[in-house]
């Protein structure tokens, strides 16, 4: 890991750097929409319990 | 992140380092407390850094049984980083209110020295009323520096009148999992007098702990909630 904090730095960039810090723009939120979760959670629940697509029948006698 | 010359800390990790040390000094961990020791005066990020930090950097002169006296060497940080960074005439209301935070705890933390602290500069506080509450929200963590005890009063009155709508915030922040902004409001919530108790602060400010604590600058928020104004767990 480097520790030169001693490094010149150039002050036109530190000093917008230093706004940038002191007021960024919001982050994008991460969370879950309840919802959305939710109509996922009742298709996959549907599909599992779905009766088995029918078949033709293959006995010939 | 602006371009750095090769070999630089980033500003942002020293930031951290400081905001680390101020917490630690905040819960009487890690010896005296000097602004000094943690930021040295002469390395080239400590101005900036200083200046991010804003009046946090000063947080544990303001406590009341402080293991350190400020000395002249803190006193030069600061000074180094008021004049390298003052707020320009295109200035946010955040860049222009940390600055005054800064000056503010400078007169009441630090001694004057030969030389007197500037006067604290002017910041409006006409938006604090006129901004839609997720946006104020946002700014106003921000700005959680100034909710150290004493500092901005005139802040601290208008944003009482905005209680409501900074709790919706704090809600909003910790659903949104932007845990550094959740901190912030969290501290300024701790700092106001007429918080709904349904808002569950203490245990909102432990929640936010424990999922954003691994960011050194939520950890100083919640620390500085606890030990100013006694919220949180």
């Amino acid at each position: 890991m480097v520790t030169d904090r001693t490094a010149p730095v150039e002050t036109a960039t530190l000093a917008a750097e230093v706004e940038g810090l002191l007021a960024p723009a919001e982050a994008d939120g991460v969370f879950r929409d309840t919802r959305e979760c939710s109509s996922a959670l009742l298709i996959f629940g549907l599909l599992l319990i779905s009766p088995p697509t029918p078949r033709p029948k293959t006995d010939n006698r | 992140m602006a371009e750095q010359t090769q070999g630089a800390v980033p500003l942002s990790a020293v930031i951290a380092d400081a905001a680390t040390g101020v917490a630690l000094a905040l819960r009487g961990e890690g010896g005296p407390y000097a602004l000094s020791g943690i930021l040295r005066h002469g390395d080239a990020l400590t101005p900036a850094a200083v200046r991010v930090l804003g009046a946090d950097a000063l947080a544990p002169y303001a406590m009341e049984h402080r293991g350190a006296q400020a000395g002249p060497e803190d006193e030069a940080v600061v000074r180094q980083a008021l004049a390298a960074y003052p707020p320009g005439a295109d200035a946010t209301e955040v860049s222009a209110w940390t600055y005054r935070g800064l000056v503010e705890a400078s007169h009441a933390f630090l001694p004057a020295g030969a030389q007197p602290w500037p006067a604290p500069p002017e910041a409006g506080t006409g938006w604090v009323a006129q901004t839609p509450w997720p946006r104020l929200s946002h700014r106003v963590s921000q700005l959680a520096a100034l909710a150290l005890p004493g500092l901005a009063p005139g802040l601290a009155e208008q944003l009482a009148a905005r209680t409501d709508d900074l709790s919706r915030g704090f809600v909003r922040a910790v659903r949104r999992r932007d845990w550094l902004q959740a901190a912030g409001l969290g501290r300024w919530l701790a700092r106001l007098p007429d918080v709904a108790p349904t808002l569950g602060l203490d245990s909102g400010l432990a929640f936010v702990r424990q999922m954003g604590g691994a960011d050194p600058r939520v950890t100083l928020h919640i620390v500085a909630a606890q030990r100013f104004h006694g919220r949180g767990w």
